[in-house]
């Protein structure tokens, strides 16, 4: 059973109305997630709309994006949503061996990953271990094949992922499934 | 140095300029972790709502969340978040006695904490170490003192903080020149274990002195 009880949209605070028409109709459904934040409506709204914006098209290729979070929920030992965001990387055409290569120090020397991507998961893994020890080279490393924006992105989208997973994995809710509509209608 | 520009307030976009706004009515002043989000005003848009619904009272008082802030990103040895809510714990009355005894586990037996305190601080530290190992009788006590509303802030305060921590640390995101002179509370009892955040200490004291 979850932490906290998984409330519906009928029981849910009024001031909830809104963004559970743009969760519903972003997603297909409600996840899980969304209904145990919504015990609490400014925290459920401010963090759904945050986490929103980690999760579809951007300044970076949502497929990659997909790509970081797994590293991310890996490297932090996160289980909260893995196999939904394997799913929608699968379901943006990302080869499964490439998606299996996201595993220890496997994409290290996986093909299937350029060296653009490789900086950015040594970025999720420094993060992970400690963030306050990114270096000036991995820096360079990374400004040579993203711009300010895009670096701006990244280490959103990992953060916001660290957050998630370790709020997920505290509640102890489940989803398998986070678009239960088809991708292309996102 | 930072290893992206802060943007400032007068090369801001729109969207920008009002987050800067809203943060310098809040705040007194526009923090650079804020200028850094400037790179991405749509993130930094949404991103920011999440700490103004946090740094107030909620259904947890904003002097409760403190505890939490200061645990949270101690525990990851942020030395930006750590000065920052030192002194917002101080303004908001919290001793310094009582801000030295969150580390470690000193808090469970200390005078200055109660036992509803102490109950989410041990959630705190599961949380940040590893949610796969809440002990049920921790989920006992925070339930014995908080309702449903309640867990979700808290879980989102310590959420979030780990969340800013980690993405201003990573950028090298540093502390403004009205935090020199801060007389570290929680380094000095509790110095970082990380050795870059321990350089990182040691620059900040040669800058203040």
């Amino acid at each position: 059973m979850p932490a906290v009880q998984l409330l519906e949209r009928d029981n849910m605070d009024a001031s909830l109305n809104e963004l559970m028409q743009t969760t519903e109709d972003y997603f297909g459904h409600v996840p899980e997630l969304v209904k145990a934040l919504a015990n609490n409506p400014p925290m459920c709204k401010t963090i759904t709309e945050f986490t929103l914006q980690a999760l579809g098209p951007g300044r970076i290729d949502w497929a990659l994006k997909e790509l970081i979070i797994l590293k991310t929920l890996r490297s932090i030992q996160c289980t909260y949503s893995y196999g939904a965001h394997e799913k929608i990387a699968a379901d943006l055409g990302v080869p499964l061996e490439k998606i299996g290569d996201v595993a220890n120090s496997q994409w290290q020397t996986s093909a299937h990953y350029s060296d653009a991507e490789k900086a950015l998961f040594k970025l999720v893994e420094q993060i992970a271990e400690d963030a306050n020890d990114v270096s000036d080279e991995l820096w360079e490393e990374l400004r040579n094949h993203w711009d300010n924006g895009q670096l701006l992105e990244v280490n959103a989208v990992i953060t916001t992922f660290i957050m998630i997973g370790r709020v997920g994995d505290s509640l102890g809710v489940s989803d398998p499934v986070l678009f239960s509509k088809p991708l292309k209608n996102v | 140095m930072a290893q992206l520009p802060y943007i400032e307030p007068e090369e801001a976009d729109e969207v920008t300029k009002q987050v800067y706004d809203k943060a310098e009515a809040r705040f007194e002043m526009v923090l650079n972790i804020f200028k850094i989000t400037g790179n991405a005003p749509e993130i930094g848009e949404k991103m920011w709502e999440i700490f103004f619904e946090i740094l107030k009272d909620g259904q947890v008082d904003w002097v409760t969340k403190e505890l939490l802030i200061l645990k949270s990103t101690k525990m990851g040895d942020c030395l930006y978040c750590v000065t920052q809510h030192e002194a917002v714990s101080s303004r908001l009355g919290v001793s310094k006695e009582k801000q030295q005894d969150i580390v470690g586990v000193e808090y469970r037996n200390s005078p200055h904490y109660t036992e509803q305190e102490v109950a989410i601080l041990d959630l705190c530290s599961h949380v940040v170490l590893n949610p796969e190992e809440i002990p049920a009788d921790v989920w006992e006590r925070v339930k014995k003192h908080y309702d449903d509303g309640q867990v979700i802030e808290i879980l989102a305060t310590i959420g979030a903080y780990l969340q800013v921590s980690k993405f201003g640390d990573a950028m090298g995101v540093e502390l403004e020149d009205a935090f020199h002179g801060h007389q570290p509370v929680l380094f000095e009892v509790d110095p970082p274990k990380s050795k870059a955040a321990q350089k990182h200490l040691e620059h900040f004291k040669a800058q203040s002195s």
